[in-house]
């Protein structure tokens, strides 16, 4: 029971993104495209599993005055993993998203799981955490790759959905549309809570 | 003893003098009346339609957010309306017509309704609004501009005194003088590569007699009156001063802001608008005050009393401020006009400059 | 003072563990990156110029390029690369000429222009129209020439336009001059 509610709340009642706004920077700058968002999404959920695991598992040996040197440690060794496969697998999504793979590393999400959650539970709820966060923030980056990308280049997933006549919006895949994109769907976030 | 009544400020009950928002919004319309007249006369009946679309959706897109957010609709107050009409007077007369719907409902919902409507909005609606058409569709907003028949873009006619023969001697400043609007030309004429590529091909300092042209009194006539290309609301100088004075009459607007900002922008043009090789001229000012939206910021956009400084010093303040951001992006920046960021700019700053230039309360001692 | 000596020993070991680690993964990634980077550098060759063996060589200054000879070694024409800052980052483009200097073709390999204006240049639409343009003389229409500029990027178009032409002609003079290696 406790494992599915801790599986289930980086959704929607603790989205990552929208209600506790953590990790900022890669949702403003890789939404760009909705394959970037869905890697850099995917690569982060990959790090945050690998590191929630490993960091429950050594909670015991930690001691707490240096924890946060070790998690980050941890941390940077599974994003320099990642890294490196990506760039010999997936030349192409490495490329695009650039700096942002290495940037993984003080992504708040991945120490605050460590810190908020790994840190003090089992092995089993820290994977659960970790599949949830990652998946909330997925999920979140994804829709907002998913506006962005067709307002500011008329495709989705690179196909074409808009009709022939269609003036992209450039300003969605630029800066400024990034912050406006993420405010509306806040604003969303908020509603649907607030009807509950 | 006369002067002493001056300083009397007395506790209520006060006397309503009659302005209301929806006095004053009205008023700024038909101050602009003159502007939105010239440009019909010039391009025909498009720009009225183009600057009813927007100042219409804006209204339209008010009220559908105001009832959605369950609070009393006032769209009679004229301030939308006034936002859509300035969002459309920012856009060239050869635009599409989506391009002021869109506008004004980016203007209306993220410029005003989403900070909490009138009143409440940090910066100016109608800028934001050309702002994010502006990074949207560069190309439509910068392309495709008409200029005013039996007139070239420019303003300049007079191309014997430039050259004789001027297709022949240069195609590329021919095209430019005849198909970009001033500030353009000047803009370029700041290109080095361009400068040396059209004197060479003309064998004579061309840019520099370009440069003159500019502020040659014919072509700062033309500026005057509007013979030039620009947006729907900018191209008459003369228009845009005449609802200004009834603005400044009807003691709608004060005279601070515009002041300092023609000032700053007169005084900066003249030590450092010239281009190599010219001498600074009295003339060049006058382009500069005259040509692009200056004239419609500094007195319709900068005035705006939400987004702008409620002190006397603080306004100074935001005028100058403005006309340095101005002279910049004019100068040096990459865009040939500035106007539109300079003011928004500067809206930003406005809660920072009214908290510095607050005067002290009587009788609290400094800290 | 023991109580910091180990608590450094921990950290210690944990960075030795995530290290050693590391470097066995590095070395397992590393050829697999290099030979990927090498073999897309001759796919785009081979797509400029197809069907072509191709030799690097280096100019006096030191510049690579490289020769396409075709089965019976005669040369077909040359592959460089050129480089030029554009309006918001470096733009490295390929390209392939014939004997005479016209373009075969042309691949953008990298640039970080604005998206939906400058980074346009990548597409097939834009780059295809410098196939059979005379490289010594490349312009943008802006500047009197045949190449039609990005809407909203001439920067760009220009910087890719004279970053070829400036290659071009270096290693026009530099072949004329016999200064190969």
């Amino acid at each position: 029971m406790s494992f599915l509610k801790e599986l289930t709340k980086g959704i929607i009642k603790e989205n990552p993104i929208f209600v506790i706004v953590l990790g900022m920077c890669p949702t403003l700058a890789v939404t760009t495209s909705v394959v970037n968002a869905l890697g850099m999404g995917l690569a982060a959920t990959f790090v945050l599993i690998c590191s929630n695991i490993m960091i429950s598992l050594i909670k015991d040996i930690t001691p707490a005055s240096i924890r946060i040197p070790v998690y980050i440690v941890v941390i940077a060794a599974f994003v320099s993993i990642v890294d490196m496969i990506m760039e010999a697998y997936l030349p192409g999504l490495h490329k695009s998203l650039g700096l942002f793979i290495p940037l993984i590393v003080v992504n708040c999400i991945i120490l605050g799981r460590a810190e908020a959650f790994a840190g003090k539970n089992t092995v089993l709820m820290s994977i659960a955490d970790a599949i949830g966060m990652g998946l909330g923030f997925t999920l979140s980056l994804t829709i907002v790759g998913t506006i962005r990308e067709i307002l500011g280049a008329g495709t989705w997933l690179n196909i074409r959905v808009t009709p022939a006549g269609y003036d992209p919006m450039l300003i969605a895949i630029l800066a400024p549309g990034a912050f406006i994109t993420l405010g509306f769907l806040m604003a969303v976030m908020n509603m649907i809570k607030e009807r509950k | 003893m006369e002067n002493q009544n001056k300083l009397i400020v007395s506790s209520a009950p006060h006397i309503h003098e009659g302005s209301t928002v929806k006095n004053v919004m009205w008023n700024v319309v038909l101050a602009l009346t003159p502007a939105l007249i010239f440009s019909v006369y010039f391009w025909g009946i498009r720009a009225l339609i183009l600057s009813l679309t927007g100042a219409i959706t804006a209204v339209l897109v008010e009220a559908l957010i105001q009832k959605l957010r369950k609070v009393p609709i006032t769209v009679h107050d004229g301030s939308a309306f006034l936002t859509g009409l300035l969002l459309a007077f920012n856009i060239h007369v050869g635009a599409p017509l989506w391009l002021p719907i869109i506008g004004a409902i980016v203007a209306i919902t993220i410029g005003k309704q989403v900070f909490g409507g009138l009143g409440n909005n940090p910066v100016n609606p109608a800028l934001v609004g050309r702002a994010f058409l502006l990074a949207s569709w560069p190309t439509r907003m910068t392309a495709g501009w008409v200029a005013v028949k039996g007139y070239t873009m420019s303003g300049i006619n007079n191309f014997n005194t430039i050259a004789t023969n001027f297709e022949g001697t240069s195609q590329k400043a021919y095209d430019l003088i005849t198909s970009a609007t001033p500030l353009k030309v000047a803009q370029t004429l700041r290109d080095t590569t361009f400068v040396s590529e059209i004197n060479a091909e003309a064998g004579i300092d061309l840019a520099g007699r370009i440069f003159s042209g500019l502020t040659e009194m014919e072509t700062l006539k033309n500026l005057f009156w509007g013979n030039i290309g620009g947006c729907i609301g900018e191209v008459s100088a003369f228009a845009l001063l005449l609802g200004a004075a009834y603005l400044l009459y009807k003691n709608i607007i004060e005279w601070r802001i515009p002041l300092f900002y023609l000032g700053t922008v007169f005084v900066l043009s003249f030590a450092f608008g010239s281009i190599p090789g010219s001498e600074p001229s009295l003339m060049l000012p006058f382009f500069h005050i005259f040509s692009g939206g200056l004239l419609l910021g500094a007195f319709f956009m900068a005035t705006d009393y939400t987004t702008t400084p409620v002190t006397k010093n603080g306004r100074i303040i935001f005028g100058i401020g403005c006309g340095v951001l101005t002279i910049i992006i004019r100068l040096v920046g990459g865009y040939p006009e500035g106007v539109s960021y300079s003011i928004l700019l500067m809206n930003v700053f406005t809660p920072l400059i009214d908290m510095i230039t607050m005067p002290k309360a009587f009788g609290k001692v400094k800290k | 003072m023991k109580y910091y000596l180990k608590l450094g020993l921990i950290l210690f070991i944990f960075s030795v563990v995530a290290s050693g680690i590391l470097a066995f993964v590095n070395s397992l990634t590393t050829p697999i990156i290099a030979a990927k980077k090498a073999q897309d550098e001759i796919d785009a060759r081979e797509k400029l110029i197809p069907g072509a063996v191709f030799e690097e060589h280096e100019t006096v200054d030191g510049e690579s390029y490289f020769i396409a000879l075709d089965e019976d070694s005669e040369p077909l024409g040359f592959v460089f690369i050129a480089s030029e800052n554009g309006y918001s980052s470096k733009i490295l483009t390929m390209v392939g000429i014939d004997a005479d200097f016209n373009i075969i073709g042309i691949e953008i390999l990298d640039q970080g222009e604005t998206p939906g204006l400058g980074a346009n240049c990548e597409n097939e639409s834009f780059t295809a129209q410098f196939a059979e343009k005379q490289a010594l003389n490349l312009k943008v229409n802006q500047d009197d020439g045949e190449i039609t500029s990005l809407a909203g990027a001439t920067i760009t178009s220009r910087t890719i336009a004279n970053s070829i032409r400036e290659r071009a002609n270096s290693l026009k003079s530099a072949l004329e001059t016999g200064g190969e290696q």
